[in-house]
């Protein structure tokens, strides 16, 4: 009985294109990503999963926020280490590295900015590389060079909640159009908008500083 | 993490910011950017009749280690040539003011800016000669 639930367990997770990995308790299948054994109900070291898989959503960049909170609090609540204390240190050791990644996941999800990133590096197109990756966008790089010199000149807070509002419009758009270029599968035009979502995000990080320096 | 005394410098007394005119045929301009930190910096030369730099100027939005990168490269290519300009290595820039490792990318940024400045300008001048 046992080993036809293995089998197809088995079956099913290769049916997915998951990879499947060997319980290290009990050695039974789990397919790579599951937080739980589904034979022996041991938990698993968290492997290879990309974030999606991690909580379960098929990937892309339309997320529905109120369903990725549902399932990370859900995950959070079995994961939770506090939930382990009695258990063997191994497992101690796993439920917290499980419920690293999986904050790590949730946090990568919920932000679009970040969401994009990631989906762009598991297509393969890695725009925002750590180190020298440099925007090859002379358009782009006017833009963010222009309100930044707007930002600098701006001469009060009145000014600077101008530029912030502006700009946290552009943002709301610039999200839409990820959505737009995503679903289309367009990734040339995803990383092109995730790179100047990386600039908006980054001015208006900048206008809370400038409103700062006006104040004091 | 810790600047050195030379990043501080020229982050607190940078050497020629301000801008020059983009329109004129004897200024190249390189405007260029790392998506990593959102940075923007943009490098102008004004170029005499001889082909030597007589100014430079610079315009960055970024961490200290870019600011003082590109100030530094502002200093280094007046009363240079072109040629002479576009062979400053990041290196020498990141040797220089002690950069640590993870801030490398900020001085191969001042290297990609004074290149494209170079570049801005031969094409204008190109296009110069062509009319």
């Amino acid at each position: 009985m046992q080993a036809q639930t293995r089998q197809a367990d088995r079956t099913a997770a290769q049916a997915a294109g998951t990879m499947v990995t060997r319980c290290w308790s009990c050695r039974g299948p789990v397919a790579e990503g599951a937080p739980f054994c589904p034979t022996c109900a041991a938990v698993q070291p968290p492997g290879q999963a990309d974030h999606f898989a991690r909580l379960g959503l098929p990937r892309g960049f339309g997320v529905d926020a109120a369903d990725l909170d549902r399932r990370y609090f859900a995950l959070q609540r079995q994961l939770h280490p506090d939930r382990f204390a009695t258990r063997s240190a191994h497992e101690r050791a796993l439920s917290q590295q499980q419920a690293t990644a999986l904050n790590d996941a949730y946090e990568t999800l919920k932000d679009p900015l970040r969401r994009a990133d990631c989906l762009l590096k598991l297509s393969g197109q890695d725009v925002v590389a750590e180190g020298c990756n440099l925007v090859n966008d002379p358009e782009l790089l006017m833009e963010a060079m222009e309100r930044r010199e707007a930002l600098a000149e701006a001469g009060s807070t009145v000014e600077v909640d101008a530029i912030t509002r502006a700009t946290r419009a552009d943002v709301a758009a610039c999200v839409g159009g990820l959505a737009a270029a995503f679903s289309a599968g367009d990734l040339a035009a995803a990383g092109r908008l995730t790179t100047r979502l990386k600039y908006l995000q980054k001015l208006v990080d900048e206008t809370r500083v400038r409103k700062l320096q006006l104040r004091g | 993490m810790a600047y050195s005394d030379k990043v501080v410098d020229h982050y607190e007394n940078p050497r020629n910011v301000g801008s020059l005119d983009k329109d004129s045929t004897n200024v190249g301009t390189g405007l260029v950017g790392a998506p990593a930190c959102g940075d923007v910096m943009k490098l102008q030369i004004l170029v005499n009749e001889q082909g030597i730099i007589e100014d430079a100027k610079f315009k960055t939005f970024g961490c200290g280690s870019a600011i003082a990168s590109s100030s530094l490269v502002t200093e280094w290519v007046k009363g240079k040539t072109l040629e002479e300009a576009v062979s400053i290595k990041n290196t020498e820039i990141a040797q220089h003011l002690a950069l640590p490792p993870v801030k490398i990318h900020c001085s191969v940024l001042a290297e990609d800016a004074i290149k494209a400045a170079v570049s801005d300008y031969r094409k204008k001048r190109v296009t110069k000669a062509a009319e």
